[in-house]
């Protein structure tokens, strides 16, 4: 099967400091990618590369085939890469709904189709209730949820979340897990997921790309992982078990 | 030979008359991030402060410095009781100042009416040197304006102060949490903003005839200072930005009429803007 | 209410103040039908002044767009209102007949004005220019403008400014209307005027105007969401021009010259005063803020003791505005009789 998204020696130098080297990457269609490392390997500044926020110094990206090293960002979410970002950005002043239906206009669907579109998505991210609520006066996870939808509504193919737990109760963290495997199976998105919370991580149960001073250290699931002598010593400054 | 030394001497002392009337919004923008579009009525407030002075028989120098410190003073409190409730939102600062810029200019149309008036240059004529006579005002002037640029340059980056402001500046959380008073550090930039504004105002003075909107002429030059020097580069973005604008001025002026210059200059400064609009000194 | 429940509990996002189009739909229809009413009911002065203000609130108008709706500060409205107002003059004086001279000076203007600022927009916006800076552009276009048309004077008739003929226009072969009368330039002015009201409010509540608003609302996010959003802003700014541009057209017929004053910082300034204070956010209220407002300095201005103080309290005024009052008189009368708003935001 083809890959949905491909890097190949992806590299970022900024005046000096190395946030991410020659880091070749693959992602296919429907495919939940985890990718884990401590602070400062490079995470975001991938990602960001791949949405077309930051520039590579070195390297190249594909998606669907297609090279987008060099497009803009507005370009790259037209072909189909939604991003979310650490800090939700969503549209405060409008409801929920408003929010959803913003976000589809792109599309340029007829008002109908685009009604039921964002009805649909907000049972999807669990906002029913919330729908006539301005943004600014959700929770820090509904607001998350909120920004995914955006990304739903703009019908987007690859989903790269930064940090989408960040802030959440147990039990959020839980219904995001639901949500991002369903994206997956259900509507065949792939995923990108930058996170720090090692059970969530668990639950999800899928691959693991590990970063470490912006370079590809492991993949692997994540008993694989856990068992890895390297990766016990990037994280936890031992070799022995825990 | 003499049109080039002239050319040369003019755009020398224009871009260092023009530096030092944007200093004040150099300073402000560049540190604070605040548009200040009440910058050139700050200006013609030190420039009728300094007429008013000397019309009541304050020497020339005091009445410049008083003004300067008058202009300040206004500024502080119309930082303290308005401008400091938005600093996180820079299009309110931006109106606001450009209301201050309003109300200042009709309170000075309301007080010293709306005449022309003239401050006598303290120094008349000119200065020979062997190649060119040069405007002996216009020179000191210049000369005043080099010293004190650099001269603020010099504390802003050698000393214990200008340490602080710039570590406020580059992260006011941090700065906070090391118990530096960001209000306090806000305040003193946007007030001596504003009494560079006046001091300035008040040492050109003699070189224009003064009108409530003379101040104007220079703002939307001095912005174009500032952004194509670098926003934030206080020495060699100022200067620099100085000469484009004055430079240019001269040049074109030598083949059309001074508004055709201005005109051009603006043009061409737009043109800067959106090529390269973090102006052409970046970094620290 | 009727109309409220067409918009129902899908609240425009155009409008960032919640369920109250019905509400601003039925003002529109007090606002209008009061200004059709007067001619009726009076002469004199105000039949002959208001076309004026109308027209100034169709200037004001075209600043809601940029301003309260795409959140893009402008001081060169006046710009592109001089370029329709010099446009049309210069038509009507080469032109060979009085007639249909009319028609091509208002296309000269609107035509005129909107090419310069969709040049303008798509130049800044599409490098991505910072709004900040773009303020600083407008400001310098105003000025520009001001000593073009004050300088080349053998054309523009330079400090004294150019005279207009009032129009004529021609309706079929058979029928023309003078312009030379009061009345029939009100009720031309009000024809041109309600439609455009009607149009661009459409057009603000639409798909454009939500995406406008959501540029203002989150820049990143809409970028993000793969909005060509320079393209949005460049429409936008030329929308604005292209209705200033009309507005200074007919304001030249009407007033009978052109002149710098129509240009220049301190007639943008007045402007953005106008919407300030009558509400950014809403056409209707800039609308009949910049009517309110400049009656009310014409009125003042004739009055000796209080002509000097007018642009002060004005300027106080102002402030006072976008301290306290982000809506202006729009918001104030939409907090006595409106409904719980949603989405309210700067």
């Amino acid at each position: 099967m083809a890959a949905l998204l491909r890097t190949e020696g992806l590299t970022k130098h900024f005046r000096g400091l190395v946030a991410v080297e020659d880091l070749s990457f693959a992602l296919a269609k429907g495919e939940v990618r985890c990718v884990i490392g401590p602070n400062g390997s490079g995470k975001t500044t991938f990602i960001s590369m791949i949405s077309g926020h930051v520039e590579p110094t070195a390297g190249r990206i594909w998606f669907k085939e297609r090279e987008i090293t060099r497009l803009s960002v507005v370009r790259r979410a037209q072909v189909g890469i939604g991003r979310k970002f650490q800090t939700p950005s969503v549209f405060e002043g409008l409801s929920a709904l408003q929010n959803l239906e913003l976000a589809g206009l792109r599309l340029a669907k007829p008002r109908a189709e685009r009604m039921r579109a964002s009805e649909s998505i907000l049972e999807t991210i669990r906002l029913v209730e919330q729908r006539d609520t301005p943004a600014q006066f959700l929770s820090h996870g509904q607001r998350q949820w909120l920004e995914i939808g955006l990304l739903l509504a703009n019908e987007v193919e690859l989903l790269l979340l930064d940090e989408p737990t960040a802030g959440m109760t147990a039990e959020e963290t839980a219904a995001t897990g639901q949500l991002v495997q369903h994206l997956a199976a259900d509507r065949s998105l792939s995923v990108i997921i930058i996170e720090h919370d090692i059970n969530f991580i668990r639950e999800l149960k899928a691959p693991i790309t590990i970063l470490h001073l912006g370079r590809l250290l492991r993949e692997g699931s994540y008993d694989e992982i856990a068992e890895d002598a390297q990766v016990r010593q990037v994280y936890l400054g031992t070799t022995g078990h825990a | 030979m003499e049109t080039v030394v002239s050319v040369f001497a003019d755009t020398i002392l224009i871009t260092l008359v023009l530096a030092f009337a944007a200093f004040g919004l150099a300073i402000i923008y560049g540190l604070i991030g605040v548009i200040n579009m009440g910058h050139g009525a700050m200006l013609t407030l030190g420039a009728y402060f300094t007429w008013w002075s000397t019309q009541h028989g304050v020497p020339f120098v005091p009445s410049v410095l008083l003004s300067a410190i008058a202009v300040g003073a206004v500024g502080l409190a119309f930082e303290h009781i308005i401008i400091r409730h938005f600093y996180n939102r820079p299009f309110d600062t931006l109106l606001l100042t450009w209301a201050f810029f309003l109300v200042t200019t009709e309170v000075i149309k309301i007080v010293f009416g709306t005449d022309f008036r003239n401050v006598p240059s303290p120094v008349d004529g000119a200065i020979d040197l062997e190649i060119y006579r040069v405007p002996a005002y216009k020179t000191i002037v210049g000369a005043v304006s080099i010293s004190i640029i650099a001269g603020t340059a010099l504390v802003f980056f050698k000393t214990a102060l200008g340490i602080k402001i710039r570590a406020m500046i580059q992260n006011r959380e941090v700065a906070s949490l090391l118990g530096l008073n960001i209000a306090v550090m806000y305040k003193l930039v946007f007030a001596f903003g504003a009494f560079m504004a006046g001091l300035a105002g008040g040492l050109i003075a003699p070189m224009y005839s003064i009108d409530p909107y003379m101040g104007n002429t220079f703002l939307v030059r001095s912005f174009f200072v500032v952004i194509i020097g670098g926003v934030g580069q206080l020495l060699a973005g100022t200067l620099f930005g100085s000469f484009a604008i004055g430079g240019l001025e001269t040049v074109l002026a030598l083949f059309s009429d001074q508004v055709i210059a201005q005109i051009a200059v603006f043009f061409i400064a737009v043109l800067i803007l959106r090529f390269r609009p973090q102006g052409v000194f970046t970094g620290r | 209410m009727t109309m409220q429940v067409q918009h129902g509990g899908h609240v425009a996002a155009a409008s960032s103040r919640g369920g109250w189009m019905g509400g601003e739909d039925l003002a529109a229809m007090v606002v209008f039908g009061l200004l059709a009413a007067i001619p009726l009911v009076t002469s004199g002065y105000a039949v002959y002044i208001l076309p004026q203000y109308m027209l100034l609130g169709l200037l004001a108008m075209s600043l809601v767009i940029l301003w309260g709706y795409g959140g893009i500060v402008s001081f060169g409205q006046a710009a592109f209102f001089a370029i329709g107002a010099y446009a049309m003059g210069l038509v009507m004086k080469h032109a060979a007949l009085p007639i249909n001279s009319a028609y091509l000076g208002i296309l000269a203007g609107v035509a005129g004005a909107a090419l310069v600022s969709l040049l303008i927009g798509h130049f800044l916006f599409s490098a991505g220019v910072r709004s900040t800076y773009f303020v600083v552009a407008t400001l310098a276009l105003s000025i520009i403008v001001e000593q073009t048309v004050k300088s080349f004077s053998d054309i523009t008739g330079g400090w004294n400014g150019l005279y207009v003929d009032r129009m004529t226009l021609t309706l079929g072969p058979l029928v023309q209307l003078s312009l030379f009368d009061d009345m029939p330039m009100y009720y031309t002015v009000l024809a041109v005027v309600v439609p455009i009201y009607v149009a661009v409010a459409a057009l603000m509540r639409a798909r454009f105007g939500k995406i406008v608003v959501g540029i203002r609302e989150n820049e990143d996010r809409m970028l993000a969401l793969g909005f060509n959003v320079p393209a949005y802003k460049t429409l936008a700014f030329g929308l604005s021009g292209l209705l200033a541009g009309l507005a200074g057209a007919l304001y030249a017929t009407h007033a009978s010259f052109a002149h710098p004053s129509n240009a220049g910082v301190l007639f943008s300034t007045q402007v953005v005063i106008w919407v300030a204070i009558g509400g950014r956010h809403s056409l209707l209220g800039a609308f009949a803020g910049a009517i309110v407002v400049a009656s009310l300095s014409n009125y003042l201005s004739s009055i000796e003791a209080i002509q000097e103080y007018w642009p002060l309290v004005q300027g106080l005024v102002f402030i006072a505005v976008i301290v306290l009052f982000r809506n202006g008189l729009a918001g104030v009368v939409e907090s006595l009789f409106g409904k719980k708003r949603h989405g309210r935001a700067a």
